[in-house]
């Protein structure tokens, strides 16, 4: 007979304590989006493609343009990526599209 | 993209998350690996590289922007208490050997060779060989957000068919993972970079690492062979890099083995180790580790002096760099480090003209050269990884790239494949009378070389008193 075997979990547990994500918005209309890019996969096309169809739908939308919070994918990641709360604030940012991942 | 979503996030702003279609899992394992699940996104169909602009456009419009807004206006259902998974102790699966190896397989907890099972006693008996305590915690991994804990290195290192003495080399390599210069977090981009280790110090010899014949051969040094394993299969279960997570290699590259240094062939020719590169003076036990992209081999190198085999060698690393340059600027700026592998019989031929490393790195910075052309083209037109189609002229003028990228405006003259000589670098390992070298590119910041010292001293953390620590 074949010898069995007990073995234990090669993962291990999270280290990162379950976060609420934001509250949505109720609406877009007169709110301000903002745009973080990783200066990747055609953002540079998409973005005001993105910008001219909210404008159109919702009223009074304000974009806050990604070149404001910079590449969030190179070099400076690490630094740009935690001065984008305080870049938030600044420019009353209501709400972030961010893209892209391909 | 989903860190930038998680840092709004945690400052109270929602977001939308853009991402290709197959990248809806990815997006949704990074988003809980840094606490904040069920992220929305909003997929673009297909790939956007891949379509014409009013193909993109017109999809994106009628496809994406409605999950923009839907994704900015619904509201979460969120669960505080998350997915409930066993504990560290927990039996997770019991059966025969090749029941254990389909449980395994089919969790996605193996990569599909044998393993030797984790019992509870084999991990504890591995453990105590060593005397650390299993449930330090060295930090916290990304992409996964799991904790990295002696006992998860030594699971995976038992499944490896590792041994209790080489647990100080692994704990160097998780140093390497958790230290945020090596970005570990990008081990599965798709254009599927793997780890190279690189080994110094006398552990190599103790420990009997192969750095002769067959050098970076799977299975032609046991050490070798299972110390890489480990990281593969840690990378796997604790930094959550399987398909169904964050692995998302197009094709990928096969694994490489552990390459030990010819540190005897280094001393003879006054050589520093490979590691002092990185700050480790000679003697230091040491792991340092880059991710590459590719490999290539420089065969029969025929010469008795370096000026007659510089050309070749340098050859082989211009050759073997492609899309990598978008690591000299753009995705990481200087960041692009590739190796060159030199046989012991090639780097004597320096040694005996009195060449020192940096000499030799200068010769190769002067002839690894390709024509201006394709370099813009391989960064910003053949690839579309450098927004706004700068030419080197124009970054050199940004101060991005050094004045020897645009000594003219030429687009045939020859210009370097990286930033300065100190980022060809070189290791010295293979069939010591063997004319042949290897050079492998490198993928920049996302797997940027670090290094780390191996403390072999016994640890008084713990003598196995498992039973007696709290248990996560």
């Amino acid at each position: 007979m074949e010898p069995s075997f007990e073995v234990v979990w090669p993962k291990s547990p999270l280290g990162m304590q379950a976060r609420r994500p934001a509250p949505r918005l109720d609406t877009l209309h007169g709110k301000r989006i903002g745009f973080a890019w990783d200066y990747l996969f055609r953002g540079d096309e998409l973005f005001p493609v993105l910008a001219e169809q909210l404008q159109r739908r919702f009223e009074g939308v304000e974009i806050v343009n990604y070149d404001v919070f910079g590449n969030l994918h190179g070099p400076q990641e690490h630094e740009l990526v935690e001065q984008l709360p305080a870049g938030l604030a600044r420019h009353r940012v209501d709400a972030v599209v961010s893209g892209n991942g391909c | 993209m989903l860190r930038a979503s998680v840092a709004c996030e945690a400052a109270g702003v929602p977001t939308v998350s853009l991402v290709c279609e197959g990248f809806e899992r990815q997006a949704g394992a990074t988003g809980r690996g840094l606490g904040f699940d069920k992220l929305p996104i909003a997929v673009l169909k297909g790939h956007v590289d891949a379509q014409s602009y009013d193909d993109m456009v017109a999809s994106f419009i009628e496809h994406t922007v409605g999950q923009i807004v839907s994704g900015l206006t619904t509201p979460i259902e969120w669960d505080e208490n998350g997915t409930a998974e066993p504990c560290a102790l927990d039996i997770v699966a019991s059966g025969t050997i090749d029941e254990i190896h389909r449980i395994f397989v089919a969790n996605g907890w193996s990569d599909g060779l044998a393993i030797i099972p984790p019992t509870r006693h084999r991990v504890e008996a591995f453990i105590a060989a060593t005397g650390h305590d299993p449930w330090r915690v060295l930090g916290t991994i990304r992409p996964s957000g799991r904790d990295v804990t002696v006992w998860s290195i030594a699971v995976n290192a038992v499944m490896a068919g590792c041994e209790a003495v080489q647990l100080p080399v692994l704990l160097g390599l998780a140093d390497v993972l958790l230290d945020p210069h090596y970005n570990v977090q990008h081990s599965g981009n798709t254009t599927g970079a793997d780890a190279i280790i690189v080994l110094n110090g006398p552990v190599i010899g103790d420990l009997g690492f192969n750095h002769g014949p067959g050098a970076m051969r799977d299975g032609a040094g046991a050490p070798n062979t299972v110390v890489a394993r480990w990281l593969r299969l840690f990378l796997r279960n604790v930094c959550g890099f399987t398909a169904d997570e964050h692995d998302k290699a197009t094709f990928g590259n096969s694994s490489r083995v552990v390459l030990a240094e010819d540190e005897e062939a280094l001393a003879e020719i006054g050589w520093e180790p490979f590691a002092a590169t990185f700050g480790h003076p000679a003697g230091t036990d040491a792991v340092t580790v880059a991710r590459m992209n590719s490999g290539a081999m420089i065969g029969s190198v025929f010469g008795s002096t370096p000026e007659q085999i510089v050309p070749y060698l340098a050859d082989g690393l211009a050759r073997i760099t492609g899309w990598d340059l978008t690591h000299v600027y753009g995705l990481g700026q200087g960041h692009y480090r590739p190796l060159l592998v030199l046989s012991p019989v090639l780097a004597r031929i320096f040694g005996r003209a009195g060449w020192s490393k940096a000499q030799v790195q200068q010769a190769l910075f002067e002839h690894a050269r390709i024509p201006a052309w394709r370099f813009e083209k391989l960064v910003g037109d053949w690839t579309n990884l450098t927004a706004g189609r700068r030419t080197l002229v124009d970054l050199v003028g940004e101060g991005v790239v050094p004045p020897v990228f645009a000594e003219s405006s030429d687009p045939d003259r020859l210009v370097p494949i990286v930033t300065s000589a100190d980022k060809l670098l070189i290791a010295v390992a293979g069939d010591p009378n063997r004319t042949n070298a290897y050079v492998l590119s490198h993928d920049g910041s996302h797997g940027d070389w670090t290094s780390k010292a191996i403390d072999r001293t016994y640890s008084d953390d713990l003598v196995c008193r498992i039973d007696d620590r709290p248990k996560p």
